[in-house]
């Protein structure tokens, strides 16, 4: 469309985008600022933009220790991960496999999250983001490697039952998902799953699966057949095909829809609240200072907040283009 | 492809789906012709369509059914006019792009209810909006059974203008460009650009975020949750929040059950003409 030249228009186009930009990020910088004060100043009847930062709050919610005596752990700590980012960024001038070096690295990592809490006394909302992380870890790999495989098939076959199959999964991408919890809930009673990670992860995975097909089938209806068929005339099956020859150039659809997954494993709270007593993950430990009685709940709640922000904002800052290709590939074929 | 490896490649999704939303969709059907609460979970007592009756004469239930509607109607319509305002803002510069469209990202990829938290505390005593519509419009907000139902609606715009944003911005930047020239040829106005080529070019896009929304905005739940406190008194009960109390606050499952086998009805009916425009497109295709 053509471009205004008008120099007053261009003006307050900035302008109107700028005010756009503020009005999304400011309640996160709102947060911020809160998690970092006292009780007193975050009740404050006029909202106080300079006060004398605290980090209590932080160590409240991480911590059933006071935060000197973690200091020493807190520094072992940070000199362990940071080992580690070394050891990651060098991984090519190792003498060793670059995949051995990763899996031994996530190890580690696991390990070090894992013994943290017998050595520290950590809080709850530890136990909370460990729950949230395995949660999401085995939603993504169990939703992505069955969506793949059957994204695949349903790109590739070419009948009717292909059709039948979206448009049932299409309905139910459509179902409210208390109509389908519900009944795990009370088949979770009943067979003692209730409150495990197994549940919450098949539930998601379940919830999560008609979106999963759509969106990796609609990416390999793009790889052209040729590729694979020539893969397949040097005498490699479909299977071996998939793998060697697909996946590899599919890379950038499934990072785009294990995004979305993700997005979705991890800011579930429905479903969380529901199958979980004491198991919580992140959204429903936050939901537990949402009836703000107690003056502290709001400093908590904020620094419960940044602290379960941050990593999804990582996230989604390093793989931004991923997303917003995901959203326009819904945009391009609608 | 044969048939064979068809079945090899999509089976297991479909038995996942099978096993894990027709197996418990049949089962709440089954659960909604019972009384179950907590106490009785190992053996529900049968009472035919009695939960059915109930869920109708229920005038929460309706009144949570009115709110959702309302509650759509305002917000589709919105999302749709904020996201293409904006995409066609951005559309218009060159510079900082990514720092707009980065900062929109904030709000849609947050956590519902941490994002419902930050936004109402916003809002709330001593929130920096509070303070300024006391200031500047000499507005004193406190949460009632107005402004909570208002704050639940624009916190909903707040976060998913962004998504219609993006997905029509992407659109944006796929028009036909031999209309859009010929339409300069012809000395056509951007209003004029506008609305005989951007607009029927992007239909498509508008049926997809409204379909998106509608399924979204009706199983709204995080953000009722967080907003209303769990109190009754704001009376800004969504569809599914009412179900969801009646299952965990009054243990009502069965009843639970059976409302839910009514909202799923409810959705079908609004969408059964998308379903049939979709299996149109892909017979189609193939």
């Amino acid at each position: 469309m053509t471009r205004t030249n008008n120099p007053i228009a261009r003006f307050l186009i900035y302008i109107a985008l700028a005010l756009f930009t503020v009005y999304n990020v400011l309640p996160f910088c709102w947060t911020i600022l809160n998690s970092l004060k006292l009780p007193k100043d975050a009740n404050a009847r006029r909202p106080r933009f300079i006060f004398s930062p605290t980090g209590d709050n932080y160590a409240d919610l991480w911590l059933n220790m006071s935060p000197e005596e973690f200091a020493p752990y807190g520094l072992l700590l940070l000199l362990i991960i940071f080992a580690l980012i070394v050891i990651g960024l060098s991984a090519n001038r190792i003498p060793a496999p670059n995949s051995l070096i990763y899996i031994g690295l996530i190890g580690a990592g696991v390990l070090v999250a894992l013994s943290l809490p017998r050595v520290v006394n950590t809080a709850e909302f530890y136990d909370y983001l460990i729950n949230s992380v395995i949660v999401t870890i085995g939603t993504l790999a169990i939703s992505l490697s069955i969506g793949a495989l059957a994204g695949y098939g349903l790109a590739r076959y070419r009948h009717v039952v292909s059709v039948y199959i979206l448009v049932i999964a299409l309905a139910f991408r459509s179902l409210p998902s208390l109509a389908l919890v519900l009944p795990f809930y009370y088949l979770g009673q009943l067979s003692g799953l209730y409150d495990t990670h197994i549940l919450l992860i098949l539930c998601l995975v379940a919830t999560n699966q008609p979106f999963t097909i759509w969106m990796l089938r609609s990416f390999f209806m793009e790889i052209p057949r040729e590729i694979e068929e020539a893969a397949m005339i040097d005498g490699a099956g479909r299977l071996r095909s998939f793998i060697s020859v697909i996946v590899p150039i599919m890379w950038p659809g499934i990072i785009t829809t294990g995004l979305f997954t993700l997005l979705l494993a991890y800011n579930d709270f429905l479903l969380a609240r529901i199958l979980t007593q004491i198991n919580w993950t992140l959204p429903v430990g936050i939901a537990q200072w949402t009836g703000g009685e107690d003056p502290g709940h709001v400093t908590l709640a904020a620094a419960a907040s940044v602290s379960t922000t941050l990593p999804i904002l990582f996230v989604i800052i390093f793989f931004q283009k991923y997303l917003i290709r995901g959203l326009a590939s819904g945009a391009v074929k609608g | 492809m044969k048939r064979q490896t068809f079945i090899f490649f999509v089976g297991p999704s479909v038995l996942i789906m099978l096993a894990l939303m027709t197996v418990p969709l049949l089962a709440s059907i089954v659960l909604g012709l019972h009384y179950i609460t907590f106490r009785n979970l190992d053996e529900p007592l049968w009472i035919g369509l009695q939960n059915y009756q109930e869920v109708l004469a229920d005038p929460e239930f309706w009144d949570s059914l009115e709110f959702t509607i309302i509650f759509i109607a305002i917000t589709v319509p919105l999302r749709i006019a904020l996201g293409l305002l904006f995409a066609l803002l951005l559309d218009q510069i060159a510079r900082f792009r990514g720092v707009f469209i980065a900062a929109a990202l904030v709000p849609f990829v947050m956590t519902p209810v941490v994002g419902t938290l930050i936004f109402r505390d916003m809002f709330d005593r001593g929130g920096p909006y509070w303070y300024w519509m006391q200031q500047i419009f000499d507005y004193r907000l406190f949460m009632s059974s107005t402004t909570v139902p208002l704050l639940i609606i624009f916190h909903n715009i707040w976060t998913a203008t962004p998504f219609a944003m993006i997905v029509l911005f992407a659109g944006l930047q796929t028009l036909p460009q031999e209309s859009l020239e010929a339409a300069r040829v012809d000395g056509a106005s951007w209003f004029r650009q506008l609305w005989h080529v951007a607009i029927p070019h992007l239909r498509s896009l508008f049926i997809f975020i409204a379909l998106i929304s509608i399924m979204d905005s009706y199983r709204v739940f995080d953000s009722v949750f967080v907003l209303t406190q769990q109190n009754p008194i704001y009376d800004a009960e969504t569809i599914m929040y009412y179900n969801f109390q009646v299952a965990m606050s009054f243990g009502r499952l069965g009843k639970a059950n059976a409302m839910s086998v009514l909202t799923v009805i409810g959705i079908f009916v609004v969408l059964i003409p998308f379903l049939v425009m979709t299996y149109r497109e892909q017979t189609e295709e193939s």
